[in-house]
């Protein structure tokens, strides 16, 4: 490959956490130098990094100080060197982020905020979304959540509370996935419908989802719930958001009197979850933009990326550590 | 148990009572039985849009009649699989699909049922999309690259949201 395939470049000071490249296209390979640690010559430290097209999820290649000196070693993100593995490169493409791959979950906790043991909380930040599934948790098996209190390769928790707790301990059995970085990653089309983890009877009614909304004022939902998840007098009904925190937004509906909602036990499994639907457009966009609207579910939020892994304190991923000084370059290829 | 299951007849008459309770009209008028054998009249539908992948499942299902069961195969259309009540599906390969997303990490597809004028597609310029190739000769000096790329400008509307419904299900 020539360097005249490249299409973008550019630096960054690494924060120590995994870091967001957004691209113009699509990119075929990307290389990462570290210009802090390439200058060093302290041992374990990596110091350039490559991905390409086809290498797993989170894989890429990484030159190391394997001595404390100038001499460089190759090895792979997964195979990692010094005993450990390394977050390295995780692609955001047309139709979203790939599903990172699947890791162990040892346990589980019986809380309305659950919390999940891991040996590898990989890209992990608050704020990123997962996946658990085939654990005892049969009942949030295959949702999505996001989460906030990640303990490095121990343990992260789910962000939002859930209207009740998921009724057991889970065991060492189940996995979690890696689903996307933030909320504008997941979504693609916003405003996006979202699972309701609960719904308070009050006036007005409050609505946590399990993922963070990014609704906005104004915007018009569906309420959709199901038997099993106890207030049924809401199912159906239509409301104006009319506040919004990241995770919960009130409806202009009067849910004083309704049936306590609840989150179905894993006795309740196969069932169908609560959902809120965005409906129609922002109700004042049309008037003030000469007929266009932005705020439907088909405005495309998403984005071509590169999501790059960081090791925390240790350099071995291709963020490095926290202040060292980062550069990239990717590029496409007409051999794929 | 996976949560969601494969399809089932109970599913599909849920999705049916659930859009004529919203006042949805079929889209498909009824194709009226004649006298041939191994053949079956098919009701008046609401169109299920789905993966090919689904087909075997959907061979299993209750009172599925496979389009060449219809007492008039040309009736069908060439994506069409067959009818199950009054849902008749309609398959993709590019049909939706949810990667590890069940219970147990199976994937989960979507069945999106609609009636009829559900969904709309408004061209804003009075075409729809333009693809466009640009031979080597026209692409560069050089002749040495051609390029394709397309243009479009037409926006996909929901005209009433309780006319479409998702239908989640897993393989058997």
């Amino acid at each position: 490959m020539s360097d005249n395939t490249i299409i973008q470049q550019g630096a960054f000071t690494s924060a120590g956490t995994t870091e967001t490249l957004i691209l113009r296209s699509d990119v075929d390979w990307m290389k990462i130098y570290n210009m802090t640690t390439i200058v060093g010559a302290t041992q374990w430290d990596g110091v350039e990094h490559y991905w390409q097209r086809d290498m797993a999820v989170g894989d890429g290649l990484v030159w190391y100080h394997a001595l404390g000196s100038q001499a460089l070693s190759l090895s792979s993100c997964v195979v990692g060197f010094n005993g450990a593995v390394y977050p390295g490169f995780y692609p955001i493409t047309h139709d979203g982020m790939n599903l990172g791959a699947p890791i162990a979950v040892t346990a589980g906790t019986n809380a309305v905020l659950p919390v999940y043991s891991t040996a590898n909380t990989a890209l992990l930040a608050a704020g990123a979304i997962v996946r658990v599934y085939n654990s005892a948790h049969t009942n949030l098996g295959g949702l999505d959540f996001s989460v906030d209190t990640i303990v490095a390769n121990t343990s992260f928790r789910l962000a939002n509370a859930l209207a009740t707790a998921p009724g057991v301990v889970a065991g060492a059995a189940g996995f979690w996935r890696y689903v996307a970085p933030d909320v504008g990653t997941y979504n693609l089309f916003t405003p996006s419908r979202r699972v309701i983890a609960n719904i308070t009877a009050a006036n007005p009614a409050v609505v946590t989802t399990l993922v963070d909304h990014a609704y906005t004022l104004g915007q018009q939902v569906r309420m959709q719930v199901p038997a099993a998840c106890g207030m049924t007098q809401m199912s159906g009904l239509t409301g104006t958001v009319i506040a919004v925190t990241a995770s919960t937004f009130s409806l202009n509906i009067d849910a004083t009197g309704f049936t306590a909602f609840a989150f179905p036990l894993p006795a309740a499994v196969p069932f169908t979850p609560a959902e809120v639907i965005p409906i129609g457009e922002t109700p004042w966009a049309p008037q003030q933009l000469g007929g266009l609207s932005t705020g439907d579910a088909t405005d495309n939020q998403g984005y071509i990326g590169m999501v790059l892994g960081s090791s925390g304190a240790v350099s071995g991923s291709p963020v490095g550590v926290a202040n060292d000084v980062i550069y990239w370059v990717a590029g496409k290829s007409f051999n794929v | 148990m996976d949560n969601p299951t494969e399809v089932t007849r109970a599913d599909v008459d849920e999705i049916v009572r659930t859009l004529l309770n919203n006042n949805a009209y079929t889209i498909m008028d009824n194709i009226e039985g004649e006298d041939k054998f191994g053949t079956a009249p098919v009701r008046d539908a609401y169109f299920a849009l789905c993966s090919t992948q689904l087909t075997g499942n959907l061979d299993g299902v209750a009172g599925f009649i496979h389009k060449n069961q219809y007492p008039a195969p040309m009736n069908a259309l060439r994506s069409e699989w067959g009818a199950i009540g009054n849902l008749r599906f309609l398959v993709s390969s590019i049909g939706s699909v949810n990667a590890a997303a069940s219970n147990l990490g199976a994937n989960v597809y979507n069945i999106f049922c609609v009636g009829m004028e559900a969904y709309a597609c408004i061209e804003q310029d009075g075409y729809s999309a333009s693809f466009i190739y640009r031979p080597p000769i026209y692409d560069g000096p050089l002749a040495l690259n051609c390029s394709v790329g397309y243009k479009f400008a037409e926006v996909p509307r929901i005209t009433n949201d309780l006319w479409v419904v998702n239908l989640r299900t897993t393989l058997a």
